[in-house]
This record gives structure tokens, sequence and C-alpha cells, in this order.
């Protein structure tokens, strides 16, 4: 039960939050939390979750929604080291670029193939961690 | 303070000095009064003196004179020579014994002419006498009348005298009454002089008691000044004061050391002589002075050997009570070890990060060595499971038929050697697949006592065997439905009752379940199986859940068995968040393990349990698609044995020659076929047939890959080679009892004419594993999401909001995938996208927004049905 990697999932799109929902229960190592816009995600951040996967278009119905950029920087102003991956649906360089200077970890195209690259993605974020806890290790002891 | 108290003592002495002063001035005063009063009794003895001696010159002139006139004798006659010759020098001194008293002068004049007139009448009688005689008449009467003369001289200097001495007793009066003042006033000094020593006596003490303050406070000023220097002289930065020309006022030891100049040469130089770039130096320090501090300026010192040093300076103006700048001081920080850490850090970081890299590539290498392995055993277990399958499949077969006492223990051997290796296949792949975190535990309700009462029984023959006996023990307590992953459980349980049993050879095993506690959705089970076998050494007890490892090597040979069971018994309870845990002596083991289930109150699936062969299920047609013969045949004498009508079809082409002829109600499929091999029979079964006929794969190849890609083209279930006969029969029964009413609905509305279906649940099945309740919340997403898109998206075109209608498009494209609608849906939605991003207004917009929001009212009403029928 413990050891398991609290996720928290954002987006307006109802269904698509559940399809990434329930893949991810179907791993037993997840606990998934979802909100469905920005400002419900960034009052849970007490909660502490190990990644956010947040969507980049928050507020395409609901105009006066933050948006995911809004969200990120929330959040990255909330505690920089949740490591944040975006997706949209837009298939957009500048888009990319624009989450990746906001300190996104990743950007992520909505797609069948998004929950696979999802995962290896958190697999990467959780490599890095360690990597970088390691290094840590090293450098006290250096 | 010092100087205050000298002062006060010089007061006092000052003071004691002007008292002894006046004691002298007055003694001085009475000493000069003494005196005269002194010589004012010698002139009163002096007059008395001169006076009795005139008296006496003119007794003896009087005497003489008569002495002579009455005897005519002139022996009388040398007194009075005598008193003539010195009467006058007499009356002369004695005039001017008293010149300064005027009576007395007076009286004295008087004298003078008494005594010239006495002096007269005594010539003229001695000389009348000598010349002629004196008749004695005349004699007599001047005699009487000289007599005369004498006497009131007499009295004269008595008046004399008596004035001196009136004189004198006066002056004595006076003198007595300044003899009193003077002892008074010797007195009244005194007492002074006892006041004054008194006031001198406090003075002094006073003095004393300040002098001891005075002292304690300096000690501990002292002690306060040395505990600041050595506080000072303790720090490791260097600290400099300054005086505002530039020149070293005060240092600390580090100063010292870091400058390697001794003290005293330090201390008054000129500060910025130490640094390399003494303009930068001169600059920093004007700077403190003008604002009064300076915060980490960065300086190089330099040291009397040459040696460079970075500091970072900090300092500020120290100023005295008036406000005035005295100087300034300052702390240097050596930073030279900091930048030597710092390199040295940066070092480190870029060997760790190169370590990581090496560590990295070697995971890849070691996850590349893995997966290797695993596909190694999975291709070892398939090339093993094909022959097995015939092998023991036939025993089985030939075993019902007539033989032999002989023949059948013989036949009776190989199918237990057969299952022995076919076991020890399995664990090989499950430990495979654990490694590989493969392993996926499924959540579905099942009844735990009937579920794991059933399993036992497979131990019924083995322990009948061995003589043993079998205990079981059930907590009632426990919910009768539980959701979990069953097969996984039958798994571990049957690991650690073989385990039991094979090294028990006498007495009982106890498998006991007990409720450890229930919470409000779940409930916590302890399981435990108890043996009265051999036992498990301690050291031991650490290495037999490990891969391989029996308790001794000999055990292996005494027992057999492969160490796995244990192995993964211990696997398969911690991936699902259990424990396990073993106690051990002599006498017996005890293994018991926790795990958690979810409480449900829905009602297991048929094909979760055990089942015993239903007779009553005998009308099942099956289509048998399998290419080797060998397996064709004994498929055909199970599916006889189990008195179901069978058709065999060589490869997929034919089977789907056959279903199209005729109906079947299951199918099992062979995955690896020529021509057209199980996948691409089931897909296009699925897709283009549009059958929802259960499909069962036959595969030797179990690893978790195949049977994923099983469940995405729409298989039912499957059986791993070589079949076991009751699983095979459990599986045809479940599924086609469960497809019944389905098949019955199909055959309703075959007669209606074909309904184009816009939505397609596959994904989402495939999504959810066929999880009704999963099924249902995607539904619900949908339904709830999707009819104000549809909205947003027809008012927006109404308004030509391009921007809205953008947005509610960009939201529905991913839920068309979802819920399988058309991919020609997408691309309309995704080219009316492009057309409101573009703010393109073309007459193509209205009729693609009408075809999606069609095509989306469809998909609603279909979905509407379809969560009626999974919530019913």
């Amino acid at each position: 039960m413990k050891n398991k990697i609290k996720l928290f999932l954002v987006d307006d799109d109802v269904i698509f939050l559940k399809t990434l929902e329930i893949e991810f229960s179907q791993h037993t190592n997840f606990v998934v939390n979802t909100f469905a816009t920005g400002e419900l995600c960034v009052a849970a951040l007490a909660q502490i979750p190990d990644l956010i996967i947040l969507d980049y278009h928050l507020d395409g119905i609901d105009k006066d929604a933050m948006n995911g950029i809004e969200t990120l920087d929330k959040i990255k102003a909330y505690n920089p080291d949740i490591p944040v991956v975006m997706l949209s649906s837009q298939d957009k360089i500048d888009v990319a670029i624009k989450c990746m200077h906001h300190t996104a970890f990743d950007y992520v195209v909505k797609s069948e193939t998004a929950f696979v690259r999802l995962q290896k993605i958190i697999t990467t974020v959780f490599q890095y961690k360690r990597m970088e806890k390691e290094l840590n290790w090293y450098m006290e002891r250096s | 303070m010092r100087f205050t108290f000298g002062k006060n003592i010089f007061l006092v002495f000052a003071r004691a000095l002007t008292g002894l002063l006046s004691v002298f001035v007055v003694r001085y005063y009475y000493a000069g009064k003494v005196k005269i009063s002194t010589q004012r009794y010698e002139h009163t003895l002096k007059v008395l003196n001169l006076s009795n001696n005139l008296l006496l010159n003119v007794l003896n002139i009087e005497s003489g004179t008569r002495g002579y006139l009455l005897t005519l004798n002139e022996f009388f006659l040398d007194p009075y020579y005598e008193g003539l010759n010195t009467v006058d020098p007499s009356i002369d001194s004695l005039s001017l014994s008293v010149i300064d008293n005027k009576s007395q002068q007076e009286r004295i004049d008087i004298l003078r002419k008494k005594i010239k007139g006495r002096v007269r009448i005594a010539k003229y009688l001695v000389e009348t006498q000598q010349q002629f005689h004196l008749i004695e008449t005349d004699k007599i009467g001047n005699i009487s009348n000289g007599r005369i003369i004498t006497d009131s001289i007499r009295d004269i200097i008595t008046a004399i005298n008596a004035e001196e001495y009136g004189l004198l007793k006066k002056h004595k009066t006076e003198m007595q009454s300044n003899n009193h003042n003077n002892e008074l006033s010797f007195f009244l000094l005194f007492l002074f002089l006892i006041f004054f020593g008194i006031v001198m006596f406090f003075v002094i003490n006073n003095q004393n008691i300040k002098n001891e303050k005075l002292e304690a406070l300096s000690i501990y000023q002292k002690e306060i000044s040395n505990y600041s220097r050595s506080l000072i002289e303790a720090s490791i930065d260097p600290l400099v004061t300054i005086n505002p020309e530039g020149r070293i006022t005060d240092v600390n030891e580090a100063t010292v050391s870091i400058i390697a100049i001794k003290r005293e040469h330090l201390i008054g130089s000129d500060f910025f002589n130490y640094f390399t770039d003494f303009q930068k130096a001169n600059n920093t320090f004007g700077d403190v002075f003008k604002n009064g501090s300076v915060r980490n300026a960065a300086l190089t010192l330099q040291n009397s050997n040459g040696g460079l040093i970075e500091v970072l300076f900090n300092g500020s103006v120290y100023k005295d009570a008036m406000g005035n700048v005295l100087g300034g001081v300052f702390s240097a920080r050596d930073t030279t070890e900091q930048k030597k850490i710092e390199s040295e850090l940066l070092e480190a970081k870029v060997f760790a990060e190169l370590a990581t890299n090496i560590a990295e590539g070697q995971k890849l290498k070691a996850q590349n060595a893995t997966k290797a392995k695993q596909q190694f055993l999975s291709n070892m277990s398939h090339e093993i499971r094909t022959p097995m399958n015939a092998i023991i499949g036939f025993t089985k077969v030939m075993l019902k038929t007539n033989l032999s006492v002989k023949q059948a223990e013989y036949l009776t051997a190989i199918k237990v050697s057969g299952d022995a290796l076919i076991v020890l296949i399995n664990d090989i792949l499950d430990l495979a697949k654990v490694d590989a975190g493969k392993m996926v535990f499924e959540q579905i309700p099942f009844n735990l006592n009937t579920s794991v009462t059933a399993m036992l029984h497979l131990f019924e023959a083995k322990i009948q065997e061995k003589n043993l006996k079998l205990v079981t023990s059930y907590d009632h307590r426990i919910p009768a439905i539980l959701v979990g992953d069953p097969v996984r459980l039958h798994q571990i349980i049957l690991n650690l009752v073989s385990n039991a049993v094979k090294f028990t050879s006498k007495g009982q095993i106890k498998v006991s379940i007990d409720l450890l506690h229930e919470e409000a959705g779940n409930v916590t089970l302890q399981f435990a199986v108890a043996d009265t076998g051999i036992g498990i050494p301690p050291d031991k007890m650490e290495t037999i859940f490990e891969n391989f490892q029996q308790a001794s090597s000999e055990t292996a040979r005494l027992f057999g068995g492969t160490g796995l069971g244990l192995a993964i018994a211990k696997q398969l309870i911690v991936n699902q968040g259990g424990n396990i845990g073993v106690k051990s002596n002599p006498k017996g083991s005890v293994f018991s393990f926790e795990l958690c289930f979810l409480k449900t109150t829905k009602t297991p699936d048929l094909d979760t349990e055990i089942i015993t062969p239903d007779m009553n299920v005998k009308d099942i047609k099956v289509l048998v698609v399998e290419d080797i013969a060998l397996n064709q045949l004994l498929m055909k004498t199970l599916l006889d044995d189990f008195g179901f009508d069978r058709d065999i079809a060589d490869n997929g082409r034919i089977a789907i020659e056959k279903l199209q002829l005729k109906s079947y109600d299951i199918i099992l499929m062979d995955l690896q076929m020529p021509e057209m091999n199980g996948f691409e029979t089931t897909a296009f079964i699925r897709n283009t047939m549009n059958s929802k006929i259960p499909i069962i794969a036959l595969t030797a190849d179990v690893t978790t890959a195949d049977l994923a890609k099983c469940t995405a083209v729409g298989m039912d279930d499957y059986i791993a080679k070589p079949v076991d006969e009751r699983l095979l029969y459990k599986k045809i029964v479940g599924l086609v009892k469960k497809n019944t009413p389905d098949k019955r609905n199909i055959s309703n509305t075959v007669d209606q004419p074909p309904v184009i279906r816009f939505t397609n649940l596959d994904y989402l099945n495939r999504l959810t594993k066929n999880n009704p309740r999963l099924m249902r919340e995607m539904m619900e997403a949908y339904l709830k999401q999707t009819p104000p898109l549809v909205i947003a998206m027809k008012q927006s075109l109404e308004v030509e909001n391009w921007e809205l209608l953008y947005a509610a498009i960009h939201k529905m494209i991913p839920s068309f995938s979802i819920v399988g609608m058309s991919t020609d849906i997408e691309d309309m939605a995704k080219k009316l996208q492009g057309y409101a991003g573009a703010r393109l207004q073309t007459d193509e917009i209205p009729w693609l927004v009408g075809q999606i929001e069609n095509s989306c009212m469809h998909a609603c009403a279909e979905l509407e049905v379809e969560l009626t029928r999974i919530k019913n």
C-alpha cells in the first residue's frame, strides 16, 4: 500500500480525464486524484503529489478558468520539485517550448499513445529523481 | 578615577596645612605679646631702679650736707660730692627711660627743679660754712628747708614709682585676660583638629571603599576585555581595525597568520599594502568610511610569503560617543578553501554524472539481459510445452482405455513425471514474469471459502498417500464474497501446502484463514499453513524465500522440488501488498501471510469458480482451430470425453469458412498457425464478421505480452498448453453460459435491418478490462460532457464565435476514439477545427457541425442503451 506513486490528473475534458484515471488505476502502483480545473488542483497541493499531469488547455470553454500555464506556474511556485507533465491536443512546437520554459518536465500530445508515453515519462521522472538523489549522495560524501 | 582620588587627598592636605598654619600664626602672635609684657616688666624695674638711684643721690646730698654742718667734719662731704656728681646723669637717665610717658615727664621736670633748688641750698650752706661760719639759726633754718625739699623730692619719686607700678599692674591684668583668650582659642583649635581628624578618617575610609569598588570594577572590566579579546583572537576570520587614514590599529591572530607578518609590525602599517589591487582595496575601504559599511567585497590578500588569499571583506565603521568616526572594523573571510571545495564539488559532480551514465548503461544492459532471459524462458517453455502437451494428453487418454495393471502403472508414472515437469516450467515462467514486473493481479469478486476448499481437494490424494491429515479452519466472520485475484491466491496456498506436504512425513497439515481486521471497505486476512514436518534451521530462515533455495542441498535430493515455490509465493504476496513470515522448530513450521481484500456486494462470475463437471451442459458446439495434428487429436479426444460437438479447422482461413457455414457456441483458437494466425482470425471474426462468439486462445506462450495481445484483438480467455482437462471444461462452460443471453439477443435482431452503430466499445472494454463499473463511469463521463459541448458548438456557429467553436471541437476530438466512433467523424472534426482555428468561413462548416452533432447524438443514445444494460 505504501510506495505508491501519488498522481494528480488535471483536465477539463472529463472523458479524457476518466480514461487516464482508469488506465492509471489499473496499475497498482498509482494513487490517482483527478481535478477538472487548475484551481482545484492547486488547492489540493498540500497532499504533495509525486507527479502532476496537467492539461494545457484548461480554459477552452470556461474563459475565466485558470489556464494550464498559469496552473503550472502556481504549482511551481508552491513547490518547484513537483514534476509536471503537460498534456495538450495540439502538436505545436511553440506550445511545447512554452511549457518547457515554464519548467514543465515534459510535454505530451493527447492521442491513443498518450498513456504509454506518460508511463514512459513517469518512469523517466523517477529515474531522474533517483539519479538526483544518488548525485546528492555523492556530493555529500565528497 | 585615580586622578580624582589624588585631587581629593590634595584638598584634604591643603586644609590640614591651613589649619596648622593658623595655629602657628596664633601662637606667634601670643609669643609676641608675652615678649612685650616681659619688656614692660623690665622697663618698670629699670625705672624703679633709676628713680631709687636718684633718690639715693638726693639723700646722699642731704645727709652729707647735714652731717658736715652739724659736725663740720669734712668727712661727711664725700657723699655730698658723690651725690652732686651723679644726681644730674641720674635724672637724665630717668627722664630718658620714661620719655614716652607724658605724666612722668612732667613729674620729672618738677623733680629736676626741686633737686636743683635742693642742690643750691646745699651748695650755699657748705660753701658759706667753709668761708664764714654760719650762725646757728641760719644753719638750722636752711637745714630744715633742705629737708622739706628733700621730702617733696621723695614724694615725687614715690609718685613716679607708683605710676610705673600702676602701669605694670594694668598691663598684667591685660595680659591675664589675653592669656585666657589664648587658652580658649587653643581649645577651639583643638576641637577643630579633632573634628578635622574625624572628617579626614571618614574621607579616607570612604576613599578606600571607593578604591575597592573601583578596583573590582577594573578587574571586571579587564575580564570582559580579556574575554572580548579572546573572542576576537579565536575568530578564524581575520579581523582588522584601521583608522580613517588606513593604518592598521589592531589585528587578531588569524590576521597575523594569514598575512604572515608579526603583530607589532602589522600595527601601524598601511592596510592597503597587503592587497594585490591597491586601488580596489582603497576604493572599497573608502566606500566603508563613506557609507558606513561594506558587504562581501571580494579582494585578494597577498601575504609576506607572496601567497594569494581570496577573501570576502565585511566591515563597518565605529564611532565615539559623539558620533565621530574613529576607524573601521573589518572581517575577512578566507574563501580559498571554499573555492577549492567548489571546484572539488564540481569535479565530484562531473564524476558522479559519469558514474551515473555508466550505471545507466549497465542498467540498460541488465534490463536487456533480463528481457533476453525472459524471452529465452518463454521460448523454452513453448518448445517444451508443445511436446509435453501431447505426451500428457495422450497418457491421460490412454489411461482411460483397457490396460493391464503394469501398463497402467507405467502410464501413471509417465503422467506424474510430465505433470511435475509442467509445474516446474510454470514456476519458472511465473518467476520470470514477477521478476520482469509483468505480473498483473486481477480484482474480481470470488467466494473465498469455496475457492480455497476446492483447491485443497487437489491435495487429497497426495495427503492420503502419505497418511497425513489435512485440517482446515475458516473464520466465519470473513465476508463470503471478496474482491481479489483468486488464481494467484490459489497459487500461493498451493505452493505453501505442497511445500508442507513435501516436508512432512507424519502428522497433520493445518490450513487456517482468520480475519485479522475489518474496515469499512476492506478486510485483512491472515492465512497460515502449519505442518509437523522437519522444520527449518534458524540460519536458513532468511534464504528460503530466495529463488532456487532450499534449506539444505540434501533436501533437494530427499524431497525433490525446484526451490521456486516459496520464492513465487513470496513474490506474489509482496506484489499484492502483503507480507509473509515463517516460524519454525524441529517439530514443524508455520508459514503465514497477510493479504488485504476489498469487500463487495457483487456475486462472483461463474468462471472464477472451480466448477465440477456439469453433465447437463452437453449440446455445445466447439470449433477447434489448431494446425498441429497431434494437438488436434488431443482436443478431439477431450471434447468427445466432455460430450461436446466439435469441428476442427487447420488454420484461421478454414475456421472463418466454417463459421460462415455453421454456427458455433465457442472457438478454441491456437495462436501460431500458418496462413492466418490466431490474432488475425480473431480480429477478422470480431471486426468483419461482427460476431461476439466466445474465443479461447490456446497458447504455449503465456507471457504477458501475448496475453495482452489476446485481449486486445478481442479474445475472451486463454488456456495454457498442455491443456488442463478440468480448466478447459470449466472455461468452455463458463463462457458459453455467459454468452447465451447475448446469443439470444443477437438471434432476435438478426431479422431486423442492420443498424449502423456509431460507437464501438472495444476500446473501452479493453481499457477497463471489461470491468462494468469502470465502463459505466466512462460512459457517464461521456454522456455528461458531450451534450454541452455539442450545444456550445452549435451556439458558437450561430454567433460566429470561432474561438469557442475551436475550443469545443478541440475538447470533443479525443472522446471520439474512446467511444469507438468512426475515424471519418474524427477527420471531420479535425477539419472543422482547422477552419475554426484559421477563421476560415466556408460553406462546409455548418454541414460539418451538423454531421458531428448527429454522430454525437447517436453515440449518446447508444451509450445510454449500453449503460442501462450494464446497470442491469
